[in-house]
């Protein structure tokens, strides 16, 4: 719960130097370090509606605009719309005097409504429907068909310059002409090609570019009524921004245009290691689920680090901090505190560049790795406060759900181990303050942990089981004080 | 290649547009008449535990992670696609600095690895919705308001004024009017301000406003918005007068409508006459009721007096409407032309990956002339 409603006093600096909560991190088995939102590649899994939750296959959901076509939302208070039903009596036909009487049955109609603001599909005169899910009128773009005109007269242009392009291209061969470089690419020059676009030459033989009707200006323009002002206004029947925004298409401004909004899909989202390729997560298929076929989330795999307690920090003044180590993985697991400049780092094997790997480069074979130069960063971590850290190694156990339960505090306490249960470990550290910390500035730790741990899925046989890992953790000791 | 991949470049993904405004982002798919979706352009900062706004930075790092977290909400909860290998429609102000914009393409290319990035401007988006090829744009944004000409589809740079009219300006001024009318020191969010400015306020046409000025505004009805407690009352002073910023003359003729008149001035005369029958006023501020109207009558009268009168020979202005709605006019622009080439203008992953550079027209690498003798070969 903490992670969930507290500020984040303690950080683990990614892999890639972004610094976040334990909960907001992944772990690659495969390269095994840790990941964050930030460095790792988000795909979008399967679509599906958050109020029905049916699953909808991505081309339907590309066809339906990513909307559901059962449920939907208030336009009014964005709540979701509920179906109500009423029984009419068929309406007499007076025409037909004598209408049979099997006709006269009540029949069930359908119309939405919101609960919590009361807003119906009949406010707006929509008619009810005879049948409960579906069949509500859909509106179109009032100005689709112009916009249809737009794209074919585009296209034709579009059509044309790359057929010129090709003549000229060809004729002007022998000597590779200014024009084409100038006209080639995207920017303001490249505007001078579409130039032409603007202005179809007159031997275009494309009834598109032909039929086409320019926008027309006039003089006129909309003024508004000459007693606009004088006009009592009536909030209630405008809309908010956030009703006019909810529809782009049709941004109603009278509340007697608004019409129920289709209920957007959500999607689930798989998450790649960007390094190897690997899945990070991996969501079951089934909407309702919250579980997961892959979850490798450093919760799972790091010791967590929480704050016991601490004492204030104040300038060149020495005090003890509390801290929690937790072994959340099904293995032992020895862990050492150490500087957080001792942390090796960790050497990228540039591999030898021989003829064969620049064939694979130019071949497009090799993995693409320009991504590592805009995410990784060199994390800067503040050095005010020193953690005095023991000359010990710690051993803590693995996860034991069971051992919960079990009240065997093991007895190796002393000046540095507070208290010591199953997985858990709570230690006694002593912080030193620099002299010259400015008083009022926020006060943060900086610890590194050197663990070891178990890969219990190697990628190979080859491969060693064990590792030394390291990992480097802030910890948010309030602000430094007098 | 494998060959999925080659199927993959057959199917070729429709593109998405991206508008990131000062205030509102608009992202949707080319070849479609709307947006997808017109939201804040501010996102939830876990670290900093508050809403930020993308444009809030103070370093080109901080400007790098706002502008990631702005297009993971919207491709992951508003249009539900994946970014990578897919091309991207850029809408942008040629007045975007050079900082934002080569952020933007490291985070769009080398971040979400998109395949390829089409940049358009403001200006020539907005002409594209009307199928001409000339046309004088007055696009009204949050923070200012950008007059560009563009003329056989290329703006002219040199000619472009942007005053700083946009409707922050006018958000401003309407809060100060309600706090002198109320007579307390309201602590109205942006977003109230918004609310009362959207849905109460409107411009008065030219001769309504000289009324107004001389005879106070007290025949404008005032109305009462907000709920119990945080009730304000907007009077009818706020609701016409709360635009007025835009057309105020005396501070150096720094008025709208005279940002129109000085960019004409500053285009070739023969393209003068053009421009002014072909002027399309648009923009999120011009959803104002009554603006472009004002702005009319306001450039018919500025025409005949001093210094215009004898430096335009202007006759008549003409005005376009575009098929669209006002606030998301670019944005229709680029959904056009990004759709009808097919992102054949799109400048591919690779090309910038081996440069890392990004063609601007402000950058004379780009722009000397092929046989210059300045030119690097
Ligand atoms: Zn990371
Ligand atoms: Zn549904
Ligand atoms: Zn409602
Ligand atoms: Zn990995």
């Amino acid at each position: 719960m903490a992670y969930l409603v507290q500020p984040d006093y303690v950080k683990y600096v990614c892999s890639c130097g972004q610094m976040k909560p334990i909960t907001n991190l992944y772990f690659c088995r495969h390269c095994l370090k840790i990941r964050c939102g930030f460095c790792i590649c988000h795909e979008v899994d399967s679509h599906y509606c958050a109020n029905c939750l049916e699953n909808m296959p991505s081309s339907e959901a590309r066809l339906k605009k990513n909307r559901c076509s059962s449920c939907f939302d208030c336009p009014s208070c964005f709540h979701t719309l509920s179906t109500r039903a009423t029984m009419v009596q068929p309406r007499q036909d007076p025409a037909s005097g004598d209408a049979k009487v099997e006709n006269k049955q009540p029949k069930k109609m359908y119309y939405l409504s919101c609960f919590n603001c009361r807003w119906t599909s009949r406010d707006v005169g929509i008619p009810d429907q005879p049948v409960a899910s579906g069949g509500w009128p859909e509106r179109v773009n009032p100005f689709a068909n112009r916009f249809a005109q737009l794209m074919e007269y585009y296209k034709a242009i579009a059509q044309q310059e790359k057929q010129e392009k090709l003549d000229k291209e060809r004729k002007k061969f022998a000597i590779r002409g200014n024009y084409i470089t100038l006209t080639d690419k995207t920017g303001l020059t490249g505007a001078m090609a579409r130039n032409r676009a603007g202005m179809p030459s007159s031997e275009s033989t494309s009834s598109a570019i032909a039929n086409f009707v320019l926008s027309q200006a006039t003089e006129e323009v909309e003024e508004l009524p000459d007693d606009y002002h004088s006009r009592e206004v009536n909030l209630k029947m405008i809309t908010t921004m956030p009703q006019r925004l909810a529809s782009p298409e049709w941004q109603a401004q009278q509340v007697s245009r608004l019409q129920p909004i289709a209920r957007p899909l959500s999607v689930k989202r798989s998450q790649r290691c960007r390094q190897c390729d690997h899945n990070l997560t991996k969501p079951e298929y089934n909407p309702g689920s919250i579980k997961f076929k892959i979850e490798l989330l450093a919760f799972y795999h790091v010791p967590e680090v929480k704050i016991i307690s601490y004492e204030t920090i104040k300038p060149g003044v020495t005090s003890a901090l509390l801290l929690k180590l937790t072994n959340p993985t099904a293995h032992e697991m020895q862990i050492q505190l150490i500087q957080p400049n001792e942390v090796p780092e960790i050497e990228e094997k540039e591999e030898p560049k021989n003829i064969e790997k620049s064939l694979e480069k130019s071949l497009n074979l090799e993995k693409d790795m320009s991504w590592k130069s805009v995410v990784e960063r060199k994390p800067t971590l503040p050095s005010a406060i020193k953690v005095n850290n023991p000359e010990l190694t710690f051993t803590l156990a693995q996860r034991d759900d069971a051992a919960e339960y079990d009240d065997d505090s093991h007895h190796d306490t002393n000046d540095i181990i507070l208290w010591r249960k199953s997985n858990k470990l709570a230690l006694r550290l002593q912080l030193t303050a620099d002299e010259n910390a400015k008083v009022g500035l926020p006060a943060v730790a900086v610890v590194a942990l050197q663990y070891t741990y178990r890969n219990t899925v190697p990628p190979t046989s080859t491969q060693p089981r064990d590792h030394t890992l390291y990992t480097t953790v802030t910890i948010d000791l309030g602000i430094v004080s007098q | 290649m494998t060959l999925y991949e080659g199927i993959a470049l057959i199917q070729e993904k429709q593109a998405v547009v991206l508008d990131l405004g000062a205030h509102y982002t608009k992202f949707g798919f080319t070849g479609e008449a709307a947006p997808r979706c017109i939201i804040k352009s501010e996102f939830w900062c876990p670290m900093e535990r508050r809403y930020k706004q993308v444009y809030d930075y103070n370093t080109t790092e901080e400007l790098y992670d706002n502008l990631v977290q702005m297009l993971h909400l919207l491709y992951f909860r508003h249009v539900l696609v994946n970014p990578k290998e897919r091309k991207v429609v850029v809408i942008e102000s040629l007045l975007t600095t050079t900082q934002f914009r080569e952020t933007l393409a490291k985070v769009l290319y080398m971040h979400y690895e998109v395949s390829g990035v089409t940049w358009w401007d403001t200006g020539r988006a907005c002409a594209a919705t009307l199928g001409v090829g000339t046309a004088l744009v007055v696009s009204i944004g949050a923070r200012e308001a950008e007059v560009t000409p563009v003329v056989h589809a290329a703006p002219l740079v040199h000619a472009i004024q942007v005053p700083p009219l946009g409707m922050q300006a006018v958000r401003v001024h309407l809060a100060n009017i309600l706090k002198e009318d109320n007579e307390t020191e309201l602590q109205l969010d942006d977003n109230v301000l918004e609310d009362i400015l959207v849905r109460t306020c409107f411009v008065p046409s030219r001769t309504l406003a000289i009324q107004l000025a001389s005879e106070g505004c007290n025949g404008v009805r005032s109305v009462v918005c907000g709920g119990a407690g945080t009730s304000v009352r907007v009077t009818g002073r706020a609701r016409a007068l709360a635009a007025e910023p835009l057309f105020e003359r005396d501070r150096d003729m720094a008025s709208l409508p005279d940002a129109v008149l000085q960019c004409l001035i500053q285009c070739p005369r023969d393209t003068r006459r053009v421009l002014a029958e072909n002027i399309l006023i648009t923009g999120g501020g011009a959803t104002l009721p009554g603006l472009k109207a004002r702005i009319a009558h306001e450039l018919r009268h500025l025409i005949t007096v001093e210094p215009y009168k004898d430096q335009l020979h202007i006759k008549t202005f003409k005005f376009h409407s575009s098929p669209c709605e006002d606030n998301v006019c670019a944005w229709v622009g680029g959904a056009v032309c990004g759709g009808a080439d097919g992102g054949g203008r799109a400048e591919p992953r690779d090309v910038y990956l081996r440069t890392q550079r990004l063609r601007d027209w402000a950058c004379l690498l780009h722009n000397t002339p092929p046989d210059h003798h300045h030119r690097c070969p």
